[in-house]
């Protein structure tokens, strides 16, 4: 064989028809810059890195297929078959013909990154790094060839036709591209790729893709292999060849141990958890407190490993049991994170850890003794999974040493059922990271460096309270920016500076806080007028809690810089999150029943466009929001499953969850701004809705109950809930 | 000719080639169902017209190459060098053309009853809905005229040279990746999922503009005139 490759790769490589697909797979990149863009996100990598190298794969991938059919058949229509067949056996020739196509995909990979790399570094400007060039190219295409090698060669060897072998390939990667897009273990072709930073690392997205085409070159492999027993030998048929071939058992051995290994690797795959698809379930939230059992104090020790993306931590809690009687507590675990001891003052206690997941958490159960003082110790650690119901978006659980982000049941075990003392859960949170990174909490506290060792790292230590909490670090740079009365502690990545002084965003966050404290009243914080603005990488979208409010990093751009439609600087997320601070965490709003449409979300939202009105005009504002409202809602109101209900529950649940998913955002997203803006427009205009949202934001609070509802909204409007109702054609 | 005819259809059906083809086409169109028709386009029902339509639009590609290969049947090298031996025979040249693209499009119309009768199942066994002649129309508008002509130019490009017909296999594909104008929306696949959004009314009837009509017709039209036209120079 050995042999043989060279003369094989020789006569490839000396085909015109060869040199034509090389050729036009080194310029498919360009597709994705002009007609196939499947990473929806705005940053510079998105847009110049990972489209183009997912529209090479795809192209490619496709092209290669086509060569691979018409060389394995080349020897039927030149019929010498036969004499070749006299001359070498055809099961080393599959052999031989695969390694010489696979040696011309690594050339041709070859080719595309040397091309392509001035291209892209012209392109992606300053934050353009090396190690994501190459892995995006070698992942996102390079490894797209060999699979359509093996996909359409597995068709060929099968049916032994090439008109057969490219339609069963050309159904093959069209549902890859179409039906199962967005499917990130099945788009085989196009990995679901929604989204590359610019500012942090892509570790866990390329992750995600590597085992994606991992399970996939075992798969088509295994399938190649068994289709290799198929190969006509003799005169023979199919099953008289396979029958002939599979007498040397290691060969179907083979094939069926890398197709049980793909399986395998599919339904145990690391990276996604298994939440329940149905968002309306909060089982978690319902279970009740324990009697008689408080929490006087928590703390952890926690060791990220920035090289392997895995975390261990140490998680003590302090409880004060008064009920004289052993129950039992329960945390919320994140998927992918086992349980190696817990301790009960200092004794090995009974623990289980759930199957059922939820919200990307699983259950911890521990025993708890009927003494007074009891010291909970748990240790856990492992892969953390991202949340099945995001999986088509998945890198945010990024873990390198350029970036981490770690959220309650991913930062500790998070307590679920037991009540806290007067200090409201106090915590001690230790974290160990490489000293280049800064630590910084999603909340009131601040970090600081405890120890630092030899190994490069350091220990950060912050006090917290509450039974989760957030924690970022990266390498970033703060920014001091006083704005309505408070200061803005405005952290984002070093790399992303000269795009946040070019697009002036600490302007547009100060205008931010200037207009809600102006419009609504100041916030007031428990400790010290401060509230940090942390920039992540990019993950769609953001949350707030109190004293801290997220930025995505796609928030600010280089390409929104020169997007002339969203002006010199969109920053929409930040500024939704901001306004979080007045609705949703200044003034709460209940959210024990998901399906009510009156969220924070609703005002938060009305708030971010009637900012986006005064920061980029009446005209950009009304098409993105007030159109954008009322064709999500005119949509979902017309929707033909919201019409016919009946429709919809005579479907397999698991496609009912699907529909039901897809159209629940839009009553809190949508709808209730839009209700919000006829309230305004019912009212006589903008000043008489602000000041009916002073009055509520500045309102006299009941302890009891302190959540701000429809209610309370409507009586100050003075409109009955029908007022707003939106009839079936949204108009207002 | 018949007999002729029943031949052709043997050859072209009766083989492992369409029984693949037929196996990836359902595969492919189940998945489709169930996955994306199953939502409703356009706010409409998953068994509307406009929902149906899509649902073709989308099996339209697969459908056009499948058709292109029966044609590689008759205009391959192989089939070629065979046509010594029947220019021999004492048979109209024109008729023979002719019955052998019946043979085709007989073929084609299998594949597009399957795609319906696969969609019509669908319907059957998730929403109990059986009102399987308001399918037909769409069935007429979507498949009918551009399968018509990719055979007859598949057929024409085939007679000058039989790679050509390999080129045309992705022109759907091709059509669909780029922004062509409105007119167009049929091959696009956008007219199902926009134009129902312009009528302005919950599940409206359904309904095309004339000058789309005239586009398929045109469609149908000229892939008649190449067989014919095929033919005619045949005779000569």
């Amino acid at each position: 064989m050995l042999r043989m490759l060279p003369l094989e790769l020789r006569r490839l490589l000396h085909s015109r028809f060869t040199w034509l697909i090389i050729l036009l797979t080194v310029l498919s990149p360009a597709a994705g810059l002009i007609l196939y863009k499947p990473a929806s996100a705005s940053t510079m990598l998105s847009v110049y890195l990972a489209n183009p190298s997912i529209a090479g794969g795809v192209v490619g991938g496709i092209l290669f297929a086509i060569l691979t059919v018409y060389e394995l058949d080349r020897t039927v229509r030149s019929r010498t078959e036969v004499l070749l067949d006299a001359v070498v056996s055809p099961l080393e020739m599959t052999f031989v013909r695969m390694a010489a196509l696979a040696g011309t995909a690594i050339l041709t990979l070859a080719f595309v990154m040397l091309a392509w790399l001035p291209v892209s570094r012209w392109l992606i400007g300053s934050v353009f790094g090396g190690q994501d060039y190459f892995l995006a190219y070698l992942l996102f295409m390079g490894v797209a060839l060999p699979l359509c090698i093996l996909a359409a060669a597995s068709a060929y060897q099968f049916t032994g036709r090439a008109d057969l072998s490219l339609v069963l390939f050309a159904a093959f990667a069209g549902l890859s591209l179409t039906v199962w897009e967005g499917e990130w273990q099945i788009c085989w072709l196009n990995p679901s790729v929604w989204a590359l930073s610019d500012d942090f690392s892509n570790f866990r997205i390329f992750r995600s893709v590597a085992y994606m085409r991992l399970t996939w070159l075992a798969a088509l492999t295994g399938l190649w292999a068994l289709s290799r027993l198929c190969v006509r030998q003799y005169g023979k048929s199919i099953a008289g060849s396979f029958i002939r071939n599979a007498r040397r058992i290691a060969r179907p051995a083979i094939a069926v141990l890398l197709l049980v290994c793909s399986c395998t690797a599919y339904a145990a795959q690391p990276l996604v958890d298994r939440s329940n698809p149905d968002e309306t379930v909060m089982s978690f939230m319902e279970i009740p407190y324990l009697e008689g059992v408080l929490c006087s104090g928590r703390s952890a020790e926690v060791f990220p490993d920035t090289s392997s993306g895995r975390v261990k931590g140490r998680a003590a809690y302090q409880l004060v049991n008064t009920s004289g009687k052993s129950q039992q507590a329960s945390f919320g675990v994140v998927p992918g994170y086992r349980v190696s001891s817990v301790q009960v003052n200092g004794k090995a206690a009974d623990y289980s850890l759930g199957d059922y997941q939820e919200y990307n958490e699983a259950l911890l159960e521990v025993e708890i003794p009927a003494e007074e003082n009891v010291e909970l110790t748990v240790e856990y650690g492992g892969f953390p999974q991202e949340n099945r119901n995001m999986a088509s978006m998945q890198g945010g659980m990024e873990i390198s040493s350029e970036y981490l982000c770690l959220e309650n049941a991913a930062l500790a075990p998070r307590l679920m059922n037991i009540q806290p003392d007067e200090n409201m859960y106090p915590a001690s949170i230790e974290i160990t990271l490489p000293r280049s990174m800064t630590v910084i909490p999603f909340g009131s506290g601040d970090a600081e460096v405890v120890e630092t060792h030899e190994d490069g790292t350091a220990t950060w230590r912050y006090e917290h309270s509450g039974t989760g909490g957030i924690v970022y670090a990266g390498d970033y740079i703060r920014q001091d920016i006083e704005a309505g009365g408070i200061t803005i502690e405005f952290y984002y990545g070093r790399k992303h500076q000269a795009v946040m002084e070019e697009a002036k965003a600490a302007d547009a966050v100060k205008a931010v806080a200037d207009y809600c404290t102006e419009h609504y009243g100041e916030l007031s914080f428990g400790a010290g007028d401060t509230l940090k603005l942390i920039q992540s990488r990019v993950v769609g979208g953001g949350y707030a809690t109190n004293g801290a409010s997220l930025l995505d990093e796609a928030d600010f751009t280089f390409s929104n810089l020169n997007n002339a439609s969203k002006g010199a600087a969109a920053g929409e997320v930040m500024i939704h999150e901001l306004v979080h601070q007045w609705w949703g965490l200044g003034n709460m709003f209940d959210s024990s029943d998901p399906t009510n449409p009156w969220t924070a979300e609703g005002l938060t939202v009305y708030t971010t466009y009637r900012i986006a009105k005064e920061l980029y005009g009446e005209e950009y504002a009304r098409e993105k929001y007030v159109e954008q409202w009322k064709k999500e809602t005119d949509d979902y109101y017309q929707n033909f499953y919201v019409r016919n209900p009946e429709y919809l529950d005579s479907l397999p649940e698991d496609k009912q969850l699907e529909i039901s998913n897809s159209l629940s955002y839009v009553r809190q997203y949508c709808e209730m701004p839009l209700k919000i803006w006829k309230a305004q427009e019912l009212l006589g205009g903008e000043k008489a809705m602000d000041e009916i949202l002073r009055g509520l934001f500045n309102r006299e609070l009941d302890p009891a109950y302190p959540y701000l509802t429809y209610e309370e909204f409507l009586d100050a409007c003075g409109l009955l809930e029908e007022d707003l109702n939106l009839d079936e054609n949204i108009s207002i | 000719m018949t007999k002729i005819f029943q031949y052709e259809c043997k050859r072209l059906l009766w083989n492992k080639f369409f029984f693949g083809l037929m196996a990836a086409l359902l595969f492919y169109g189940w998945q489709t169902l169930s996955n994306v028709t199953i939502q409703g386009i356009s706010r409409t029902a998953p068994f509307s017209p406009w929902s149906f339509g899509d649902y073709l639009s989308r099996m339209l590609p697969l459908i056009w190459i499948g058709a292109l290969f029966f044609l590689t049947f008759f205009t391959s090298g192989k089939a070629k060098r065979t046509a010594v031996l029947t220019d021999a025979a004492p048979v109209p040249q024109r008729r023979y053309s002719l019955v052998r693209n019946a043979a085709a499009l007989s073929g084609t119309g299998i594949l597009i009853l399957a795609c319906t009768a696969e969609a019509a199942v669908f319907y059957s066994m998730y929403f109990g809905w059986r009102r399987w002649e308001t399918l037909i129309f769409p069935v007429f508008l979507e498949l009918i005229p551009p399968l018509v002509f990719a055979l007859g130019s598949g057929w024409f490009l085939g007679q000058k040279q039989s790679w050509m017909v390999y080129v045309w296999m992705p022109v759907p594909l091709a059509l669909r990746a780029l922004p062509l104008p409105e007119l167009f929306s049929l091959w696009t696949g956008s007219f199902f999922s926009e134009y129902p959004l312009a009528l302005g009314a919950a599940d409206p009837d359904f309904s095309v503009p004339a000058e789309l009509v005239c586009v398929q017709m045109f469609l149908l039209i000229s892939g008649l005139a190449f067989l014919a036209v095929r033919s005619r120079r045949q005779r000569k």
